[in-house]
């Protein structure tokens, strides 16, 4: 499908400059996928597509917007194109808008990143039903009689995507995604019913665990949640599971945007080069890691990427400034989306921390919660287990905890030895100290 | 079950939102200027889509059997224009065009879609959706007999016939007047989204449902700065509603909401933590039902007996003036429909009548299931998705206590105005949503300015610990708000009178 895809790229891009675009931006994407779902032993639920979606930028008389469409019919997209060009023009001008300076192109890595795995083409359906089957079993025996509902899935998917700009910028990626994942519910006291999941993404089909582990994780995971209740409001350390440290540091990342500085929405804009975090942290973006879930050698402008440190033992060195920002804050670009993002990871197990903090919060899962880009105040609820003297006491739900990114990372004590693998946010697990934990 | 996509190149560059600019003034001819607004035929019209045609897909996705199949076309423009930095600088316009094939039996779905309306590619979808039967052929009925419904979001003029030239000054006057109302203000943004959805639904037992669906909002996010301190609010207004909605009247409100809500967090301080009195004032806080029982009582999980309301059905959950209600008739609001995304007309739901719970939120599978008439909760996001359970409108009706008498009976607590989003695990029942704004209760009186702060309950604690109810209902007039579940995006609506939780934990900073 390759060439097909360069021969639209070539034509729409075509079609927008005889409209009189001064420049575009076109990227094309294409997809396979089969979806199934199992619950009580038989199919739920089995989806299988294709998709196709085109995407034009343009740039005409310094003024710019960006158009989709999944109609590629040759008169529909002509149409399309032709009337967007004609809009664009209405709009107010922008003298920053234009692509990026093609310099910025050149020095692409020529890495072979693994991001196909052959093997895609030998998945058979047969595959993929025993696949979510041994999920499912594995998960039911674990859960065993505390089971009320599992629900086990895989996804695979086979994509494509090219994109290619009118001042000499092509790029094109070919991709796989495997997908195992599951679901269980358990018997708890009263009307309460814990729900946790398992799952694992890769782009290679042999970096995907055994079927059974996911299952019984899933299982093991729903059945540490029975019992839960929530303690008297207390300061206490906290362990944040690898798994969701993404989801706490979102709230951090939100203000490392170009946009959201430009915008005076970034409690960050004026940190570079301080301390925003303890020496435990530091935080870079690897694009290059084979088999990663975001590796890649250039950026949608198709800017060719580069590892960076974004912060190192604590002082901010860098932002995510596209090149749309970059003009308008008058910095050097960097990129305006992450790739792989790593913690390097420390020398202790979770376990070994827990025995050494004695009494603390070991948090699982979020829920609800925001946090604030322009001042860094951030609340979310959480779940997770109690411990004691290094040991699981009880789970605790109903419960949340609030601070202030600026001063929550820098009481950021360590990184625990392991590196989450199925995310683009390869995180180990992060302990903090004197969090207030808010319950009863 | 979570799901990863990889990035997208798609995703390059919109920060905020992305769309269009589909303006009939200027776009006269070609397949997405629109010849009228109404909503019969225009499949047939504009892609060829006939009866026949339907039938053999039809029976193509029941080849294999299964109770019933149906189809779902849609086609959808939706654009945005986007100002930053004191000009519309920024446009964007997206098309969604398909079909997407469903086979149930059971309550097993089989799935296939395809964005080519022509009828090789959908027998394929079709074919694929065939597969989750494995017994001997069923056949579609022979008519189809249009579906007659009430229209709660007549629509007169199509977006795409509203000139770009009159969409402008409309965003240009939201940044002009938050501008003018402030020197502390230092950034403003205004997004202005507008959407017409066209959908048919056609399906095996004889039912073809078209409707055009237009939604729309006008956000704006205002940054002020005041001794070096930067705070950021702002507001939206919207739902199921046509360009004339959007007055310079309602760009003033939007303007001077957005400013007062900014100026207001200057004062604002994280509140203390721990449980106590819960005051959620009028209007958006209906959030707190979406997530307290909303999700809890859509019927997928309460048939997998996996929501913590599935033993609850003929309950007493709520005091006796407790009413809450799920709705998909309120005019014009952002999770009105005319009739769900399986064809079942839109209708009123009632979760709880007089503190009893009375029904759960039913799809056609579940309706089968528990041996009931579904209820028009059978929505998807687009083509792409099939059908599950989904909340409409969900609202409380109103107590008679005044307003202030509530927040004199909280004594100390806090009090709610504005919620920015919420989450609920419907297993446990334990919810959180998040107050960007509100105000301290001290004496039984409002006291210094609170935000950024989460609030954990749990859902049928916190029904049964709703003490109070005020006489000052409001639905939510903001369009920008969608539900997120199973990976699948709705619109949807809120509406709550002032309301007492006797008790709920409040997360906030100091012990």
């Amino acid at each position: 499908m390759k060439q097909e895809l360069y021969d639209l790229a070539e034509r729409a891009i075509k079609i927008a400059k005889s409209a009189g675009a001064d420049d575009c931006r076109v990227s094309i994407g294409g997809e396979r996928f089969v979806e199934i779902s199992y619950r009580d032993r038989k199919p739920e639920n089995i989806k299988e597509a294709s998709t196709k979606g085109l995407q034009v930028e343009i740039f005409v008389n310094k003024r710019y917007s960006s158009q989709s469409t999944s109609d590629l019919r040759p008169e529909s997209l002509k149409t399309f194109i032709e009337n967007a060009v004609a809009l664009t023009k209405l709009l107010a001008e922008d003298p920053f808008r234009t692509l990026p300076d093609p310099k910025y192109y050149q020095g692409r890595s020529t890495i072979d990143l693994k991001q196909y795995d052959p093997d895609y083409e030998k998945v058979t359906p047969e595959n993929r039903h025993s696949f979510v089957k041994a999920i499912e079993e594995s998960c039911l025996a674990r859960g065993g009689d505390k089971v009320i509902s599992v629900t086990a899935g895989c996804y695979d998917s086979h994509s494509e995507q090219l994109l290619m700009t009118s001042n000499g910028f092509d790029g094109y990626e070919e991709a796989s995604v495997f997908y195992g994942g599951a679901e269980m519910t358990a018997k708890d006291e009263g009307d309460r019913r814990p729900a946790e999941y398992s799952f694992a993404v890769a782009l290679s089909r042999k970096a995907l665990p055994r079927p059974e582990d996911i299952g019984a994780d899933a299982a093991a995971r729903a059945l540490s949640l029975l019992g839960a209740k929530k303690i008297r409001t207390e300061t206490l350390p906290i362990i944040i599971e690898n798994r969701v440290v993404s989801r706490f540091g979102g709230g951090f990342m939100q203000a490392m945007f170009g946009r959201s500085i430009q915008q005076k929405q970034s409690f960050l804009a004026d940190k570079k080069g301080q301390k925003v975090a303890s020496d435990a942290l530091t935080l870079i973006d690897d694009p290059f890691i084979p088999g990663g879930l975001g590796s890649r050698t250039f950026d949608g402008e198709g800017m060719a990427a580069k590892k960076r440190v974004m912060i190192d033992a604590g002082v901010m060195k860098d932002f995510y400034v596209d090149w749309y920002y970059s003009r308008k804050l008058g910095w050097e670009p960097t990129t305006g989306s992450p790739s792989n993002l790593i913690i390097p990871p420390g020398k202790r197990s979770v376990k070994e921390i827990m025995r050494d903090l004695g009494r603390g919060i070991l948090i699982t899962g979020f829920i609800g919660g925001n946090s604030n880009s322009t001042t860094g105040d951030t609340s979310i609820g959480i779940t997770g287990q109690l411990f004691e003297k290094g040991e699981p006491v009880h789970p605790v739900s109903e419960m949340n905890i609030a601070d202030n990114h600026l001063k929550i990372w820098q009481r950021l004590a360590e990184a625990a030895n392991d590196p989450y693998e199925y995310s683009q946010q390869r995180f180990p697990s992060l302990v903090f100290t004197d969090v207030v934990v808010s319950g009863i | 079950m979570k799901k990863i996509t990889r990035r997208s190149f798609l995703e390059t560059g919109a920060a905020a939102a992305a769309t269009t600019i589909a303006a009939r003034a200027i776009l006269p001819r070609g397949w997405y200027a629109f010849a009228q607004a109404e909503a019969s035929g225009y499949f047939e019209r504009e892609f060829g889509i006939t009866e026949a045609m339907c039938r053999k897909v039809l029976a193509r996705a029941l080849a294999k059997g299964g109770d019933f199949a149906d189809l779902f076309f849609e086609h959808t423009i939706s654009n945005f224009l986007i100002l930053e930095d004191g000009k519309v600088n920024r446009a964007a316009c997206a098309v969604a065009l398909g079909v997407g094939i469903r086979t149930v039996k059971g309550d097993q779905v089989g799935y296939g879609f395809t964005q080519e309306l022509g009828e090789k590619a959908m027998l394929a979808a079709a074919s694929t959706a065939a597969m989750i039967a494995d017994a001997s052929s069923n056949n579609p009925a022979k008519e189809f007999v249009p579906l007659k419904t009430k229209n709660y979001y007549p629509v007169k003029t199509l977006f795409s016939s509203v000139p770009l030239e009159s969409k402008l000054p409309l965003v240009q006057s939201v940044n002009d007047k938050c501008f003018a109302l402030s020197p502390l203000v230092i950034k403003v943004n205004v997004v202005f989204h507008d959407q017409q959805k066209r959908i048919l639904v056609v399906t095996s037992d004889g039912v073809k449902a078209e409707d055009l669906q237009p939604r729309s909002y006008i956000a704006s996010t205002v940054v002020a700065e005041k001794n070096g301190r930067r705070e950021r609010s702002g507001w939206n207004f919207g739902g199921r509603r046509e360009f004339s909605y959007y007055t310079p009247a309602l760009a003033e409100k939007l303007a001077k909401t957005s400013v007062d809500r900014t100026l207001i967090l200057f004062d604002a301080i994280q509140p203390p933590a721990g449980e106590m009195p819960v005051v959620l004032g009028p209007g958006v806080t209906g959030v707190l039902l979406h997530e307290a029982i909303g999700h809890g009582m859509e019927a997928d999980f309460n048939r997998k007996k996996i929501s913590t309301y599935c033993t609850m059905i003929g309950k007493k959950v709520a005091e006796p003036f407790v009413t809450i209600i799920d709705d998909g008739t309120v005019p014009n609001l952002t999770g009105s429909i005319n009739f769900d995304d399986e064809g079942t007309p839109g209708q009123k739901t009632v979760l709880v009548d007089k503190g009893i719970l009375t029904s759960y939120l039913h799809d056609k599978i579940s309706a089968r299931f528990y041996g009931v008439k579904p209820t028009g909760n059978g929505r998807r996001e687009s083509y792409q998705h099939y059908v599950i359970p989904r909340m409409r409108n969900t609202y409380m009706l109103a107590g008679d206590a005044a307003a202030e008498d509530i927040i004199k009976a909280a004594g100390k607590g806090i009090y709610v105005q504005d919620v920015a989003n919420g989450q609920v695990k419907i297993g446990e029942g334990d919810f959180a949503f998040y107050v960007s704004q509100g105000r301290q209760i001290e004496n039984g009186k409002l006291g210094a300015p609170i935000k950024d702060v989460n609030i954990m309950g749990n859902g049928p604690k916190m029904l049964s610990n709703i003490i109070m109810l005020a006489n000052d209902f409001e639905f939510h007039e903001g369009g920008a708000g969608a539900c997120g579940k199973g990976g699948q995006a709705a619109p949807v609506g809120f509406g709550q009178p002032s309301c007492l939780v006797k008790s709920m934990t409040v997360g906030g900073v100091k012990g």
